[in-house]
């Protein structure tokens, strides 16, 4: 292999070999959520994708298998009956350190949430359709009507945005903690749906305020525990119609408080 | 079944196929099963990419978790349960490894091939015979650094710039290497498939 060294990039890097680079699981970064944007919007890369994993997956066959600890499963039963152990008081330790971790989280998404509520009810003062009822952006309630939230980390900066979406009322909370406007790109929110339809946009995300939306229905039948949302960088005012989405800059997904 | 097979292998994939199914109908009991029938093959999987126990355990339970979550994803058209549930849980475990904290290449390179055999597992949990063939076979047509290198990047989770470092070359180099061999590989599984 006298020729490889320093051989220019003269491989046609098309669709194909990023998707065996990412079922390989060399792709990171920006290029890692580039492909995961892709595979949510691309029915040909996501086909190729799990193509790639298909031939790659007899490798695991040389892999020994392993008994993992009994407490494992006991986890997992764990998270499957969280909701009915909470009534139940029947929680393992280990689940009951967790549930613990979601409540704080949950706790302190809520706090954001309440300290959005001024810019809320502005939006909704100000807003042209009839005030629902802002009682769910409190704690207490939102706890009750099961929401759901994620945190969308961008880059490692410590900025994310936190989603937070209320199946009561349909209606969704944005807020872009830290991120502010370059004055040249917009940031546009999607919804990547579990069953590889095409990603539907949440719309514009605002820097540095919490936006709320009503979201219809074809968007919120997608909604669910897992689902992933992804982030992409475009120019101003959002995706621009007939092109494609710009490069996603961070992705998370649903978990149910 | 339609085939007629009924060696035990067999019934225990449809068994795990028929489990999978329920669970993406909302049956968590089906989970238990699924469990029992895989864990130490999805264990030895975590393990081998983290490199460590207590981390490979996590990894264990999130991906049950997220198969709970989103067994409606499997598409039994595309792949077997066992071929599918391999490759979420090495794809879950390789995501850890490139969010998390979790220090990668716990086994060296140069070590990590041959890969250990210790425990053969049953027939049951063996991804399909004849795809194993063609893509040893074709990688085999490689050269030997080439897949080497591939290997290592799916067995221990390293990313292009440690692979290129393991290897002591410059990183442009180490991803010539394995996209002209990704490129190769794919042309001969392709032919594979056209035959």
């Amino acid at each position: 292999m006298s020729d490889t060294d320093k051989i220019p990039e003269d491989i046609d890097r098309d669709d194909p070999m990023i998707a065996a680079e990412w079922a390989l699981g060399l792709l990171e970064g920006e290029e890692l959520l580039d492909a995961r944007g892709k595979y949510a919007s691309d029915p040909n890369f996501a086909w190729r994708k799990q193509w790639w994993d298909n031939w790659f997956a007899p490798w695991t066959d040389d892999i020994a298998g392993a008994e993992p600890g009994a407490h494992v499963w006991d986890c997992i039963a764990a998270a499957l009956n969280a909701p009915a152990a909470q009534t139940g008081g029947e929680v393992v330790a280990l689940e009951l350190a967790k549930a613990q971790a979601r409540t704080r989280r949950w706790q302190w998404t809520a706090a954001i949430t309440s300290a959005a509520a001024a810019v809320l009810l502005a939006v909704l003062v100000l807003g042209p359709q009839a005030a629902p009822d802002p009682a769910p952006t409190g704690a207490p309630q939102l706890a009750v009507s099961d929401p759901l939230v994620a945190q969308v980390p961008i880059g490692d900066a410590g900025l994310r945005l936190d989603v937070t979406y209320i199946p009561e009322t349909g209606e969704m909370l944005v807020g872009a903690i830290g991120l502010t406007a370059d004055g040249v790109h917009d940031h546009e929110l999607w919804l990547v749906p579990a069953d590889g339809s095409a990603l539907q946009s949440l719309g514009v995300v605002t820097p540095g305020e919490v936006a709320r939306m009503d979201l219809p229905e074809d968007v919120t039948r997608n909604l669910a525990t897992g689902v992933e949302l992804v982030l992409t960088r475009e120019p101003i005012g959002g995706k621009p119609e007939g092109q494609d989405a710009g490069p996603v800059v961070a992705q998370g997904a649903f978990s149910q408080v | 079944m339609a085939d007629g097979r009924t060696d035990p292998a067999t019934i225990a994939r449809e068994r795990l196929r028929d489990a999978m199914v329920r669970l993406a109908d909302g049956d968590s009991a089906a989970l238990e099963e699924i469990y029992a029938a895989t864990r130490v093959k999805l264990f030895g999987i975590c393990l081998r990419i983290l490199g460590d126990r207590k981390e490979a355990e996590d990894a264990l339970q999130d991906v049950y978790i997220n198969l709970w979550q989103r067994a409606d994803r499997y598409d039994p058209t595309r792949a077997s349960p066992i071929s599918w549930l391999a490759t979420f849980a090495r794809n879950r475990a390789v995501d850890r490894l490139r969010t998390g904290k979790v220090r990668s290449g716990a086994v060296p390179v140069e070590e990590a091939l041959p890969l250990p055999d210790e425990a053969p597992l049953a027939d049951a949990l063996l991804v399909d015979a004849e795809r194993t063939a063609q893509i040893h076979q074709c990688l085999s047509k490689l050269d030997e650094n080439t897949a080497a290198h591939i290997r290592s990047a799916f067995f221990e989770g390293y990313t292009y710039a440690q692979l290129a470092e393991a290897a002591d070359v410059p990183l442009g180099t180490m991803k010539s290497w394995i996209r002209r061999g990704l490129q190769r590989l794919r042309a001969c599984l392709e032919a594979s498939e056209a035959s």
